[in-house]
């Protein structure tokens, strides 16, 4: 079944690249990108089927169980817009071609200087002949400094500022989890490159990765009224779990359930919040208008203006220690049974 | 179906790390730079016996100049893997700076590796493997390939659209000259080095003495590499925008015959019965044709399948069998002559025959189009 899969996808990817882009880049001079381009291509075709099985798994859920009926469809569509053209690779891609010459230069530095940059399984070998375990373990170690990020995110006024646009939805749906600046997303990339440097990411396993945690996080971030339970809920973060991060409680330095992935970072860390009945209106008070109700290209330019004055000191998106809402749980809606 | 049953069984001795193909059955490594493994397939039975995972991504193989050691460069993980290519067993790995293409040069003094992510070529010594050298290159070096007496290293820079000369005795990068849009893979062929030019339809000849370019030989758009057969007779050199195998006469570098064969071929690898097994890139699978019919079958390997090796298992043939045959003088590691056979090999100059009974082929440009399904007799048509 596997292998029949794989053999489709495989000849669907080889006709559209050959078909598609190959060509164009022939025509443009831009041979020696041709691999690249057919792992963007591969991106580009996760992205669909992970927008696919995100669509088919969430939505359903928040039909059944909605926290909020009842939704702005125009802000929903903003998020769905950040949602395709993070997934699809378009993003993605702008990145790697404005860093690819910086890539190139630290990566030739790094040589010169005579340090290889390790991998885990130089220092587990065992990790070398049990590939699942592996990319277990690189999904533990990514969702540790996900969880860290994130934290930062929170912390740093300047980063806050961008990270405000995702705070900002009033209308919390799975598709509001690509809802980030450009600049946090390429804060991210730098930060998941110095983990590369420091411990190596399988380039095959990656997508899986990518994959794993991509679900986990859209699923989080869904309008329904589900938790996992007393265990469950510490086990995997849930929609519960991560509505809490962005009720007002979240703003800011003051806010709980950071995790990604794995609650226990929170539980470590004491950031955690298991109250399995809560679940709070969402949206950040204090963030700009622009943030709350405008569109892509508005959120985009407000976020640079907001980055720019929390640089130099006056920036609006303030909630940030001690915050205004410090402590105290606003109450939410009902919960479910 | 009979192969889908074959699989599992076959595959049951090799969980025990035995690496145990039906008897004499030659074994085909296959690197799969997009999905960190590398796949181990019985050459008789054409099916995949294991995956053998990598750290990363690796992307080329050759042999040591004793020919008993398959050294597999891992790109992404920076180490070299050496494996014994008789069992598929792991003897060493060795930690080394993004090892894209690789190659020994023919007196087996020195390895040369490319990086094409960090625009340096390093020298190695090939028994110590200390760095002997580091030359950075202006942008993304792709190929290598020796001249037979050893002193000199060309190196394709896809980026420049240049190859560069690099003299191993003084250490230094001696000329660079520019030889068309992203040049790929190259060769020495008799006192002249062959380019493949992917942001065009051919080859280009460059000689080393007056470093003087001209047109080779014409393929398709998105040429790509070339590989000579072990018999010396034919050069085989790939495409990717048209996607396609042409065989090109060694002498006098007209082209045969054209094999349309989608997926994006790139490696290249001989049998001992002068098939060809070829890695299709975008794929996902591994062909192999057998030229004198046009007959072509595939096998699915892994993600991005890149580097290819053939190691047959035959009564008194080794790893580097080609080593004796009049195609050695040719190629990345060209010798200066064949090797005399050894105890127990074919006498120089009188290989296996390609195939049994195979017709023999009239000159001139004949189009051979094969699908890349499993077992699919090609036609043959006029090129024009």
């Amino acid at each position: 079944m596997w292998d029949w899969l794989s053999d489709k996808y495989d000849l669907l990817a080889t006709w559209i690249f050959e078909t598609a882009i190959q060509p164009v880049l022939y025509q443009f001079g831009l041979m020696d990108w041709a691999e690249d381009a057919f792992t963007w291509l591969d991106f580009f075709l996760f992205g669909l089927v992970q927008v696919a099985v995100v669509y088919a798994v969430c939505r359903p859920l928040e039909a059944w169980r909605p926290v909020e009926r009842g939704q702005d469809r125009r802000a929903i569509r903003t998020d769905v817009a950040y949602t395709l053209l993070t997934r699809l690779g378009v993003l993605p891609l702008l990145g790697f071609i404005l860093f690819f010459a910086a890539d190139t230069w630290l990566s030739g530095a790094l040589a010169d200087s005579g340090w290889i940059p390790p991998t885990l399984e130089e220092f587990f070998p065992i990790l070398r002949d049990i590939p699942w375990l592996a990319m277990l373990v690189y999904i533990v170690v990514l969702d540790f400094f996900e969880y860290w990020r994130h934290r930062f995110q929170h912390t740093f006024r300047w980063w806050w500022a961008l990270h405000s646009i995702h705070h900002a939805q009033k209308h919390m749906t799975f598709w509001t989890d690509d809802r980030n600046h450009v600049l946090d997303d390429v804060l991210q990339a730098a930060w998941l490159g110095a983990i590369a440097v420091l411990i190596g990411v399988p380039p095959g396993q990656f997508p899986v990765i990518l994959t794993v945690l991509r679900v986990a996080e859209t699923l989080s971030h869904a309008n329904t009224r589900i938790h996992f339970g007393w265990l469950g809920e510490r086990l995997v973060v849930s929609p519960r779990f991560h509505r809490l991060h962005h009720g007002v409680l979240g703003a800011g330095a003051t806010g709980k359930n950071y995790a990604v992935l794995l609650p226990v970072w929170d539980w470590i860390f004491g950031t955690a919040n298991f109250e399995r009945n809560r679940f709070p209106e969402t949206g950040d008070p204090e963030a700009p208008q622009a943030y709350v109700s405008g569109g892509w290209l508005r959120q985009q330019w407000e976020g640079f203006r907001q980055v720019a004055r929390a640089l130099v000191g006056r920036g609006e998106t303030g909630a940030l220690p001690p915050g205004p809402h410090q402590g105290a749980l606003p109450p939410g809606p009902p919960a479910g049974p | 179906m009979w192969r889908f049953l074959a699989r599992p069984l076959l595959a049951i001795p090799c969980a025990f790390g035995l690496l145990t193909a039906p008897a004499r059955a030659d074994i085909v490594y296959v690197l799969n730079s997009g999905e960190a493994s590398i796949s181990v397939i019985d050459a008789r039975e054409r099916v995949e016996l294991r995956r053998m995972p990598v750290l990363r991504e690796v992307h080329h193989a050759v042999l040591t100049p004793d020919g008993s050691t398959l050294v597999i460069g891992d790109s992404g993980g920076n180490e070299l893997i050496f494996l014994d290519p008789a069992t598929g067993e792991i003897r060493r790995r060795e930690r080394v700076s993004n090892p894209y293409h690789l190659e020994y040069s023919p007196d087996g003094q020195y390895l040369v590796v490319a990086s094409l992510r960090r625009d340096q070529i390093d020298i190695y010594d090939a028994g110590t493997l200390q760095l002997a050298a580091r030359f950075r290159q202006s942008d993304k070096p792709s190929h290598v390939a020796f001249s037979p007496d050893s002193r000199m290293v060309y190196v394709t820079l896809q980026g420049t659209g240049e190859v560069a000369a690099v003299d191993l005795t003084k250490r230094e990068t001696v000329w660079t000259v520019p030889v068309g849009p992203e040049p790929a893979g190259i060769i020495w062929h008799r006192g002249r080095l062959l380019i493949g030019l992917m942001g065009s339809d051919g080859f280009v000849s460059l000689n080393p003495q007056t470093r003087e370019v001209t047109p080779a030989f014409q393929t398709a758009r998105g040429a790509h590499t070339l590989f000579p057969s072990p018999d010396g007779r034919y050069l085989y050199a790939t495409a990717r925008v048209e996607s396609g195998v042409w065989q090109v006469d060694a002498n006098t570098l007209e082209v045969v015959r054209r094999f349309d064969i989608a997926g994006g071929p790139d490696c290249i690898a001989f049998d001992p019965d002068g098939r060809l097994w070829m890695t299709l890139r975008w794929l996902g699978r591994v062909a192999i044709l057998n030229p004198a019919d046009g007959s072509m079958d595939t096998i699915r390997v892994g993600r991005s399948p890149h580097g290819i090796f053939v190691m047959p298992r035959r009564e008194g043939m080794r790893a580097d069998f080609a080593a004796i045959m009049p195609g050695s003088v040719s190629g990345s590691r060209p010798l200066p002559s064949p090797l005399a056979a050894r105890s127990g090999e074919p006498a120089a100059g009188h290989p296996p025959p390609i195939v049994a009974g195979a017709p023999t082929l009239a000159p001139g440009p004949v189009v051979t189009p094969a699908r890349f399904f499993r077992r699919s007799p090609a036609r043959l048509e006029d090129a024009n």
